[in-house]
């Protein structure tokens, strides 16, 4: 009868608290204590053995004592809640100090310290669950602690040292004034107006196209709507940039029109008087303003469809009738009823084109010209001889109110709801179809669009095969050797495999802290949950330029001095593919009862072994999109990582980039559609895999 | 085994979430080896004691004992409960035998173990040799019968049952709680089990304890409960019953009460602490008799019959009194009456439950 080993599941033994201790004094040891010179992939013994936490003298013994001393309260049980308290307050004690230490003494942190803080930060989590914080259960703590630690030290802090390069100068002065100053000083004004005003047209055009690809996927009765299906994957996998670079190869001063045109024209043109310049001749009205505002659109509009068409195909069909047998015709009950009950999509797709709108970065600074925005003005008020880090940080500030306005206006409208995003596109049968002559109509419109998406995207791979693009189109293959023949030390290679490494850690980095946050999101109520709910908020509506700027101020010095490295690209991409981890894992584990858990405790198992065996089970299918996805956007980000990719840490797209700005457009767009393809394959790759065995579970598991 | 089943008691226990007090001061035993039913309306707070009872909800205030230890801060893991939910919370991904060992395997028994343990209890819940199925290859009832093999497989000391049978349609509950009952006798778990379905309660429990807006109402074995109703509320949830007010006068063992204009001897107890006035008379259809001529006039109530239904076997009536409209129900075979037809309406005196008028708020 009793199964009672000598602890009972759940209850921490004296081995847990014995291993975190001698793992804290194995790195306090063994790896360095401070950062290394070069980082951890480059550095001597010399530097390594110098490092090590015994060669300060101010630590030399006080840490491994402290910690050591610990080791007799993990064997022994304290009366009442004792060792709870103990540990709480011990380990506080001293990662605070250590804290302090580093911070006082302008130090930056290493390895071995990084290490040694988790051990403490476990030992932490022991003793609050100990004291009753998650009902006694120390991993949910320690998951706690973990994911409160991230978006803490990745989040707010970064988020805080914008604040405190505004309200302080460089001498560590209070100047509130200075932003002020700063946001009234010549220019300022334009660009934020710039900004909106982009952002706002964006986002209608992006909805109503997204409504017209919406209608017309689920209520044509035509052929082409099954290749809406595939266009939305489109821009996922192609850099934000390409689809302006392409713009450039078609509409740009010696793009394909303006040739075209003078070639049927004359050079120039029809009307223009002798000597003038033409109206096509060369002219850059792809720069600006217009060029912005129809790459983004193309980026934009299937993010729209989805939203719109996931609503539209949940919408009863009854309605509708009710309306067509009380004599409405098909257009008057599609502008009366139908579109008063997308209301709800319509203004989450508007706003979402806004934020994403004003957050682009790679399509302003290709297309841009004389059209400045805000993330690109932050970008050159860094990148540029300047280093105005003030003013940077003056605009990302701006940015980032006004993305977070947005997304709480998004979020009070639509509800919650919107979080969980519409996957899955499907139809009912008996809808009712489209006025015949607002049919044709769109079917010239989205042939369009699909001509004009085709000749862009030939165009971006045809650009890397011919000389000089505009000038010369001889067939060449120089484009591609000089990328990938070189030798794996140069051309596109070290950019390639370092895109492809930092992606594949970040991609399960990402997923799991994203599937932890929903998991606490959806499932934890306590004392502090406020922390992580606002933080998911800061997640989803920061943009990536803000992102940029934050972490370089961040992490340019110490206590955590990490620009530079791989690890702080790894944590940018991580952060920026976030918001996929958390409203997949969302939406999943809002499918999935909490009896299921509860069953799987009362059977004796603790939450590690519950999640294990239970939850992961059952979000397989999440976290393998999750982690695809977040891999594909790994890969293709450019906003955030732009500011922080250096000489040894060149990604893919800030490669690209750089080739771009030094005119190498063959080159550029040779490389950008070798990336694109990549994706390609492997979302294809990856939806036959996951198609194939969720079909295969499918007749088991649900 | 009866003798390792033990007591669940409960001592002023609350449960708050947030302003709604869903459990409010709740003293119950339930003695060791029974099975005790929580009757009551929706939203009354059932499923909620039974959560706080199970470790997966903390007690606001309050404690719990199991036996002699109290397991007030225990978490679920560690209170030694096997519960059956209303959605029977299978794992779909796990076969039959998976979901059944689950627990198993949590706790490190030795292969060989498992799999006769398993078989043990499959056989039990008549489940045995559907081993590899998953849980969406079985039909409801076969769900349910797992869904009680997996509480029961580590032999737990408490086993509760959340509304088990409300998926099930009625011919299979009827068979499923019997089921139910004759595993829990057999066991000798101390068992608490969660309707609102007052004829499953009846039929499956020692003790059944009806429970209103988070307290408990009336605790007490299903006869008792039935006959002697503490409460209107009690009453009107156990059986069918028609509530009239009466006045009762009198004293010694010679007692009468009064309503409508006829007067009826009771013969109750010296010791019935009932005081003289206005009281509650719980009528039950049963005791109810409609008869079409009259020997014995003021023991009767005059009467119309104002509704009838033909319900196959028995046929219902509602009859128009000075003392209220009274519903009863009579076999199809006897003397059948029509709508609007006069009757004199005969009560069994004996059968008549008296509720104090005063502690009742209904
Ligand atoms: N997690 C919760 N948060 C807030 N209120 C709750 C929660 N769980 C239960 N309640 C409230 O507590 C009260 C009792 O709920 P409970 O689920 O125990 O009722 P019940 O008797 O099981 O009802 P039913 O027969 O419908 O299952 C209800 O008013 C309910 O709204
Ligand atoms: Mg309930």
């Amino acid at each position: 009868m009793n199964q009672r080993i000598n602890t009972a599941p759940g209850e921490i033994g004296p081995w847990v608290l014995l291993s975190w201790i001698s793992i804290a004094l194995a790195a306090y040891c063994l790896l360095p204590w401070t950062a290394l010179e070069y980082g951890l992939t480059d550095f001597t013994k010399e530097e390594w053995l110098n490092a090590l936490g015994w060669k300060f003298s101010k630590i030399t013994l006080i840490l491994p004592l402290t910690l050591a001393a610990l080791v007799p309260f993990g064997l022994i049980k304290l009366p009442g809640r004792g060792t709870g308290w103990f540990f709480t307050i011990a380990s506080g004690t001293v990662i605070g100090a250590v804290l302090i230490g580093f911070v006082t003494t302008q130090t930056s942190m290493g390895l071995g310290c990084g290490v040694v803080m988790m051990c403490l930060a476990a030992l932490f989590a022991v003793g609050i669950s100990e004291l009753g914080f998650q009902r006694g259960d120390t991993f949910i703590a320690g998951a706690v602690i973990f994911v409160v630690f991230m978006v803490v030290a990745f989040i707010f802090f970064p988020v805080w040292e914008i604040f405190r390069n505004v309200l302080f100068t460089k001498n560590g002065e209070f100047a509130p004034l200075q932003f002020f100053q700063i946001i009234t000083s010549f220019g300022v004004g334009r660009v934020v107006w710039n900004t909106l005003m982009l952002a706002f047209t964006v986002g209608a055009a992006t909805t109503i196209c997204g409504i017209v690809f919406a209608l017309y996927s689920i209520r044509a009765t035509s052929r082409i709507r099954v290749l809406i299906r595939v266009f939305y994957i489109l821009p996922i996998i192609t850099p934000p940039f390409v689809v302006g670079m392409s713009l450039i190869l078609l509409f740009g001063r010696a793009g394909m029109i303006n040739d075209a045109l003078m070639f049927l024209l004359g050079p120039q043109g029809l009307f223009t008087p002798a000597g003038a310049q033409g109206i096509f001749e060369r002219s850059g009205y792809i720069y600006g303003f217009s060029g912005i505002f129809l790459a983004q659109v193309l980026s934009l509009t299937p993010v729209s469809y989805m939203v719109i068409s996931g609503m539209l195909s949940s919408i009863n069909p009854s309605m509708e009738e009710a309306s067509l047998t009380m004599r409405a015709n098909r257009g008057k009950t599609l502008w009366n009823v139908t579109l008063p009950l997308l209301r709800p999509a319509i203004a989450n797709s508007f706003l979402l084109g806004m934020i994403s709108s004003a957050a682009d970065f790679g399509n302003p600074l290709v297309l841009g010209g004389e059209y400045d925005v805000l993330s690109t003005e932050i970008y050159f008020s860094i990148a540029g001889a300047q280093l105005d880090f003030a003013k940077a940080s003056a605009l990302g500030l701006i940015l980032l109110f006004l993305s977070l306005t947005v997304f709480f206006i998004q979020r009070k409208w639509i509800g919650k709801k919107s979080y969980v995003t519409v996957t899955g596109v499907e139809t009912s049968g008996n809808v009712t179809p489209l006025p015949v002559g607002m049919q044709r109509c769109m079917t010239v419109f989205v042939t369009l669009w699909f001509v004009l998406v085709g000749v862009l995207y030939v165009s971006i791979f045809l650009g890397g095969f011919v000389k000089q693009w505009g000038a010369d189109y001889t067939l060449t293959l120089s484009h591609h050797l000089e990328l990938w023949s070189k030798g794996l030390g140069s051309g596109a290679w070290p950019s390639f495999r370092n895109s492809l490494t930092y992606a594949v850690v970040a991609a399960p980095l990402t997923t799991l802290v994203g599937v932890l946050i929903a998991y606490i999101l959806t499932r934890k109520q306590f004392w502090g949950r406020g922390i992580i709910d606002f933080g998911t908020v800061l997640i989803f509506a920061i943009p990536g330029t803000v992102v940029g700027v934050a972490y370089i101020l961040a992490f340019n010095t110490p206590p955590i001095e990490i620009t530079g490295t791989a690890i702080i690209l790894i944590i940018t991409m991580a952060i920026r593919a976030m918001p996929v981890g958390i409203r997949g894992g969302m939406s999943a584990l809002s499918q999935i009862s909490t009896n299921l858990e509860e069953a799987s405790v009362l059977q004796r198992a603790g939450s590690l072994k519950t999640i294990w065996s239970v939850l992961l089970p059952l979000l397989k299918s999440t976290i393998v999109s999750s982690m695809a996805y977040s891999f594909i956007r790994a890969m293709t980000t450019v906003s955030a990582v732009i500011f922080l990719a250096t000489a040894g840490t060149d990604v893919a797209t800030t490669y690209i980039l750089s080739r771009v700005e030094s005119g190498d457009t063959g080159v550029a767009v040779a490389y950008g559609s070798v990336l694109i393809f990549t994706m390609l394959i492997f979302t294809l790759l990856v939806q036959f895999i996951t198609g194939r065995s969720r079909t295969e579970k499918q007749v088991k598991t649900f | 085994m009866t003798d390792s089943s033990i007591k669940i008691v409960l001592k002023n226990v609350s449960k708050h979430f947030g302003k709604v007090r869903a459990l409010d001061g709740i003293d119950i035993e339930f003695a060791q080896g029974t099975l005790t039913t929580l009757l009551g309306p929706s939203g009354c707070g059932k499923t909620t004691l039974l959560r706080l009872v199970s470790g997966l909800e903390p007690v606001t205030t309050g404690e719990i004992w199991f036996g002699d230890e109290n397991v007030t801060g225990l978490s679920a893991t560690r209170r030694d409960v096997g519960m059956v939910f209303q959605s029977y919370a299978l794992f779909p991904h796990m076969t039959v035998a998976q979901n059944v060992g689950y627990g198993l395997r949590v706790l490190k028994t030795a292969p060989e173990e498992i799999e006769s343990r398993i078989r043990e209890v499959l056989q039990m819940v008549a489940m045995d040799g559907y081993q590899s199925r998953y849980p969406d290859e079985l039909s409801g009832g076969q769900q349910q019968r797992v869904a009680v093999a997996r509480a029961m497989v580590l032999r737990p000391k408490v086993l509760l049952f959340d509304e088990p049978l409300s998926n099930i349609d009625s011919k299979l509950r009827r068979s499923m709680r019997e089921d139910i009952r004759r595993l829990q006798q057999l066991s000798g778990i101390t068992s608490i089990y969660v309707t609102h379905d007052q004829a499953e309660a009846m039929a499956v429990s020692d003790e059944i304890i009806l429970m209103r807006n988070g307290t408990i109402e009336q605790q007490g074995p299903p006869q008792s409960l039935y006959h002697y109703p503490a409460t209107v509320f009690v009453a009107d949830f156990i059986g069918e019953s028609n509530i009239i007010t009466a006045e009762l006068i009198g004293s010694g063992g010679k007692r009468q009460i009064v309503f409508g204009d006829i007067k009826i001897s009771v013969s109750v107890d010296e010791q019935m602490p009932y005081a003289n006035g206005p009281v509650k008379l719980s009528l039950r259809p049963e005791i109810i008799e409609l008869l079409n001529s009259n020997p014995n006039a003021d023991q009767r109530l005059k009467g119309v019959i104002v509704q009838r239904a033909y319900m196959g076997p028995v046929i219902e009536y509602s009859v128009e009194t000075k003392a209220g409209t009274l519903f009863t129900r009579v076999p199809a075979h006897s003397h059948q009456f029509q709508v609007n037809e006069k009757v004199y309406v005969h009560i069994h005196p004996d059968e008549i439950i008296i509720i104090p008028e005063n502690d009742d708020n209904n």
